[in-house]
This record gives C-alpha cells, structure tokens and sequence, in this order.
C-alpha cells in the first residue's frame, strides 16, 4: 500500500485585480500525491497551473490570495485562507518550489556557496559554513555534478547547469514534496534529459518523496510522470496515468489538447493536427455548467448549465458529462473539433478600418 | 589575474583621458576674450599712474606670467609647473600663490560638502530601502517628500533656508563662514563660531541630496523585489533580513555611481550655495576668477576637479569590479 504524500483539498486561490475583483484562477481542486511519484500538471497558459504550484509550494504573494483549502503534507496539515500565515520554515523543507532557471533565479551578485548557506541558515542548521557547503558538495557529488559550480557566479553557468544546480539547492533540505513550475521550458532536449533523470534519480535517493510537474510540454510529461492532470480554466478536468492518458482520455479537453502535439510515431506524416479553436475562457466570468462547453463538439444541453462530478476515484478522474454517459466509448477528436468551424478564432491583433 | 587586468586597463584609459583634460583646461580659459593683463592695468591707470610707467608694468607683467611666450611653450611650462604641483600665481591677487588660495578655500567646501554628501548618501538610500520594503503609508509619504525635494532646485532651498532661519526667525547667522574679526584657527571657540555659520548651507545641501538617492534606492529596490530571486529565495523560507542583503547588493550598483560622481565633484564646490551664503569656498573662488580672467586660478580649479572626478570614477570602477562579478568578467576578458 503506497502512501499517500500530499492531500490538497478544495484549493481556492483568486487574483485581487486593481478595480476591486476577484479572479479565482485556481477554483475548488483537489489534487493527491502518493510517496514517490511525479505527478504531471498540463494545461494551456492561463489555465491556473503556476498559480495552483504557486499555492502548494505556499509562496503565493499579492496579488494573489489563498481563499481556501486544506493541505496535508505528509502528515502537516495547513489551512489556507486569506489572513492564515505559513510558517516560514515549512517553504523550502516541508515543500519547495524549482523555478525556471533561465529566469533570474539566482541573484546576479553572489555566489552559489552563499547562496547554500544562507538556505541552510535560515532554516537554523547547526551546521557550520563548512559542514554546510559540504552538504552541498556531497549531493552535488552524488548525482554527477562539477562541485566547482558552487564557487560560480550564476552568470559563468550554462542554463542546464544553472537548472540543475537550482535543483540542488531547492532540495538542499530535503522537501517531501517539490513544486517544478515549468524547469525545463528553457533547456535544450539533453539538458531537459539530464535534468529529468536528475529529478527521478533524487527520488530514488529519497531526497524528495514526491513532484508535482508543471509544463506544457506534453511529449515530457508523458516520460517524466506517473499521472497526468489536466488543468482547464482554473480547474482540474482530468487525471490519469500517463499512459492512460495518453491512449484513452476520458475528457475532451485532454483529447484535443494532446492531438495538438506531434509524436514522432509511424503515422505522424499522415496526421492531420488541428488545434482547438478560440481561447481558454476569462476566468473573471467563467462559462456556467462545464467550462469546456463553449469549445467543446461533444457539449449537450446539460453541459451548459451543471458542472460535471467527478468520475473515478480520487488518483484517476475525468469531469465530462459526455463521458459519464459513455463510459466504454473512446473519444474521438474529429467530434471534438466539430465545433471549430463555428468558433472564430481570437482576434489578438485589432486592425484599424 | 582579472581584477589586475581589468584595473590596469582602466587605469591606462584614465591616464588618456587626464591628458585631453588637462590640454582643455590649458586651452579654454585663453579663448575668453579679453587680456588678464589689461584687466590689471586698467586698475592701475584708474590710480592716476601715466602711461611710460603703464606700458612699462604692462610689459612687465606680461613676461612675468609668460603670456609673450607662443601658446606650446606657455603649454610645456604649464605641465612642467603642475607636475612639480606648483598652480602659479594669481592675476587679480598678485603676488597670491594660487596653491595658498585653494589651500584657503577647499576645507570650507569641504566642511559643508562632505558631510552633507556622505550623510546625505546613507540616509538618503536606507530611506528609500526602507520606503520600498515597508511600502504603504510610509512609502508614500517618503517618496512624494524626497520627490519633492530632489525636483527643488537646490539654490531655492538655500535662499529658503536662509530667509526663514536667518532673517525671519534668526537662529542663525547670514551668510559668511565665521564672524568678522576671527582668523581661522583649531581653537574651540572658533569652532563654535564657525559651525553656527556651517549648519544652513549643510542643510539646504543635505536635504536635496537625501532627496535624489531616495528616489533612486526606491525604484531600484522596488524593482529587485520583484525580480525572480526574490520570489526564489522566499520560496526557499529564507529570512527577510537575508533577502535584504541580496537585494542591496544589487539594487546599490547605480548608487555607488551616484556618490563617487558626488565625492569627485564636491571640490569644486557648491558654486551657487556657497555664493548665496557668501561662504569662501571653492565655488566662490572660481566664481571671482572667472569674472576676472584670472587663469592660473580658473586651471587650478577646473585641473582639481578633474583630477577628483576622474579618481572618484576609477574607484567606482574598482569597486563595480568588487561588486558585480559579470563586469569584472566582460572587462577583464576573464571566461572561467
């Protein structure tokens, strides 16, 4: 029996806008992590998946606000609320995010060592600077990187290099849960490589016991993680096993969203790809019922008007109406995109008449 | 190995650019029109002296300042005096050393200059540190202030001063450095004297100059508190007090500029500040030689703060070097 690592329950987090609004861009979900497992977390921009890492690795600032929600973190439990304060240590030992190295991660003006220790100190280590940098040494030594990136200066590393010794030091404290926002978005396929055998690898050595992967990467996903969730418009629509997922979506979304991404298989000359038509809705007045439906070729009348539940268990869900009627019946992406001759496409660029 | 080179390159480059300074400040004073020795004599001829004798102190003055010489000569022995830090005689104090009238008049700048730039920096930056980490209340108060401040020309804060607090309400003294009848001297009665007559122009300079690096830390800071590190660092529970020290460090580079620019340039003292307080410093010795043609002043000057202007910057270059390891790399050619 696995254990179960991160419970996050009925998570609600929503941006102040300037005039006074609330935009909930992480509404109502739920998400599971067993003890040393990837979960993968996809989605177009603007779907709510940094906000929702944001949230969980609890470095959410205005302005966005945590508005509910349980987490339990193996065995922690934190409630989230407006006015509730997180306990500064829990960051970066209880869970810990991995940014986007390429971004500047890493102050421009210190060294990585100081950088190493300063973690290590604000967490009340007894270590002295030495025993601290040995730490570092060790680990760094441990999954084969150059020990002399610690008396670097970000700049003098390359971007791989940067990303993986940013994961070191996010997991310097040993985290049981590690939030990954995008940390391959910017890398090259071997460094993408090295880093995600890095990720596995640590998981072996059990210096984290769980990742939650967020990208928009599909193709590395389905090779970096156990489970899948698919985000849409704040909410998550469906969660499966990779392979699952990838073979038998149960949610239209999840369908039409991995039809847009070549695999270099057999009959990937022959395919036609086409993108779902329009935009992910303003999540300051979300669509009623399921929030696919304006998009979707599969809605019904009952789309429009009530949210689909869950069905599945906790680890394995879809929310689709359409599948909860066929439950046996493989969703096919020509049905899905039977809407598109209808939806105009965005107009992103207003032309003067 | 690149901090040496990068310093020996900078150092060569200011060496250059001390020669086309020095070539200037030779230069542009001749191209005023009009003759200093004309001046001087003019003054003499007003004293009823007739005009055998006139031509005969006119010849004489002009080859006791060497200005029958062609103008390379006047050059040659130009530099030969400065590097053997003789500055010449003064035109209109005749027979006055110059180096005895700067020796006169710098402490006076310097008295109510360094102070005022040195303290102005430190509160000044932890003001706006503070105003962009706090924010609120207190940010907006101490930014619309300092804005108000930095954007107020500083000779109207002197006039200002000086009106309210030494002819409205006399606290204290108008204008000169001590009381008439005091020589200069370290005694403390003299030092009580003359510090009575140093607040007002200390403060009208002070204030703008809190003003402007308050201005300049705030945005700075506001910016690097956004920046990805900042998000990273907290994501990693490190301690407020930890973030700060980044982000200064970081966030200062622009200011350091600021102050050494400050430090080079408070020789040549608060020109306008100095005449409004009728304060005998260098700003109002150069602003007298100037209205007299009087040369070997006007160089000295213009040469000291040359000289400063260009130490000030070399240092900040050392001290960019020792601060920002990515310009001590592009510069020194050093790629590890």
């Amino acid at each position: 029996m696995t254990k179960r690592l991160l419970e996050a329950k009925q998570v609600t987090a929503a941006y102040h806008t300037p005039d006074g609004r609330e935009v909930r861009a992480v509404d109502n979900v739920s998400v599971f992590v067993n003890e040393g497992e990837i979960l993968g977390c996809a989605g177009e921009s603007g779907c709510g998946k940094s906000t929702l890492g944001n949230v969980l690795a609890l470095t959410a600032r205005p302005p966005l606000y945590p508005i509910s929600g349980t987490l339990n973190i193996d065995g922690q439990v934190l409630e989230l609320g407006q006015n509730n304060k997180v306990p500064r240590t829990w960051r970066g030992s209880v869970v810990s995010m991995l940014p986007q190295g390429a971004l500047n991660s890493l102050s421009p003006t210190a060294k990585i060592r100081g950088l190493v220790v300063d973690v290590l100190k604000s967490h009340g280590t007894k270590l002295s600077k030495d025993e601290c940098l040995d730490l570092a040494r060790d680990r760094m030594k441990n999954l084969g990187l150059p020990t002399r990136a610690l008396d670097s200066y970000p700049h003098q590393l390359s971007g791989g290099m940067k990303q993986r010794v940013i994961t070191v030091i996010s997991t310097l404290l040993n985290p049981r849960l590690l939030i990954a926002d995008e940390p391959t978005s910017a890398l090259d396929v071997s460094s993408q490589r090295a880093l995600v055998e890095m990720l596995r690898e640590m998981l072996n050595q059990d210096i984290m016991k769980g990742v939650i992967f967020i990208t928009h990467d599909l193709p590395l996903l389905k090779t970096i993680s156990d489970r899948v969730a698919i985000m849409y418009a704040g909410q998550i629509v469906e969660v499966a096993n990779s392979e699952d997922i990838a073979e038998r979506p149960r949610h239209p979304y999840s369908k039409a969203l991995l039809n847009a991404v070549l695999a270099p298989e057999e009959d990937t000359l022959a395919k036609r790809v086409e993108g779902i038509k329009g935009s992910p809705p303003s999540l300051a007045k979300p669509p009623s019922g399921c929030r696919f439906h304006p998009r979707c070729g599969l809605a019904m009348d009952i789309c429009t008007q009530v949210m689909p539940r869950a069905q599945g268990n906790e680890l394995q869900f879809a929310k689709c109406h359409w599948s909860q009627q066929h439950p046996h019946e493989p969703i096919r992406i020509e049905d899905v995109l039977r809407r598109n001759d209808e939806i105009e496409a965005p107009v992103l660029i207003k032309k003067e008449a | 190995m690149g901090l040496g080179r990068y310093l020996l390159r900078k150092a060569l480059w200011y060496i250059a650019a001390l020669f086309v300074a020095l070539l200037l400040n030779f230069l542009l004073p001749r191209l005023i029109p009009g003759n200093p020795v004309d001046a001087l004599v003019g003054k003499l001829a007003q004293g009823g002296a007739g005009s055998d004798q006139l031509q005969t102190i006119y010849e004489h003055y002009v080859k006791e300042f060497g200005l029958d010489k062609p103008m390379w000569e006047q050059f040659l022995v130009y530099l030969q005096n400065t590097f053997t830090g003789n500055l010449g005689t003064s035109f209109m104090q005749y027979p006055a050393s110059v180096n005895k009238l700067i020796g006169d008049a710098l402490p006076w700048s310097l008295a109510i200059q360094l102070p005022a730039v040195i303290i102005g920096w430190l509160v000044g930056n932890l003001l706006g540190a503070v105003a962009a980490f706090k924010g609120g209340w207190f940010d907006r108060g101490a930014f619309v202030g300092s804005l108000f401040l930095s954007s107020m020309p500083y000779y109207c804060l002197a006039i200002l001063l000086l009106f309210g607090f030494a002819v409205w309400q006399p606290v204290f003294p108008q204008g000169r450095a001590y009381s008439i009848g005091l020589t200069p001297e370290f005694s403390m009665p003299f030092f009580m004297d003359a510090i009575s007559y140093w607040w007002l122009p200390f403060w009208s300079l002070v204030l703008i100059f809190i003003g402007g690096q308050a201005v300049g830390m705030r945005s700075m800071a506001i910016y690097e508190l956004g920046s990805d590190y900042v998000n990273y660092g907290r994501g990693l529970g490190m301690r407020d007090s930890q973030m700060v020290r980044y982000i200064f460090r970081n966030a200062m580079l622009p200011q350091i500029t600021g102050l050494a620019l400050s430090l080079g340039g408070l020789v040549g003292g608060a020109l306008i500040t100095e005449l409004v307080f009728n304060y005998p410093g260098m700003g109002s010795l150069l602003f007298t030689a100037i209205s007299a043609n009087d040369y070997p002043v006007i160089q000295a000057i213009t040469l000291i703060i040359t000289v400063t202007v260009l130490v000030a910057n070399f240092a900040v270059e050392v001290l960019y070097g020792l601060i920002d390891p990515r310009i001590r790399a592009t510069q020194g050619g050093d790629k590890s």
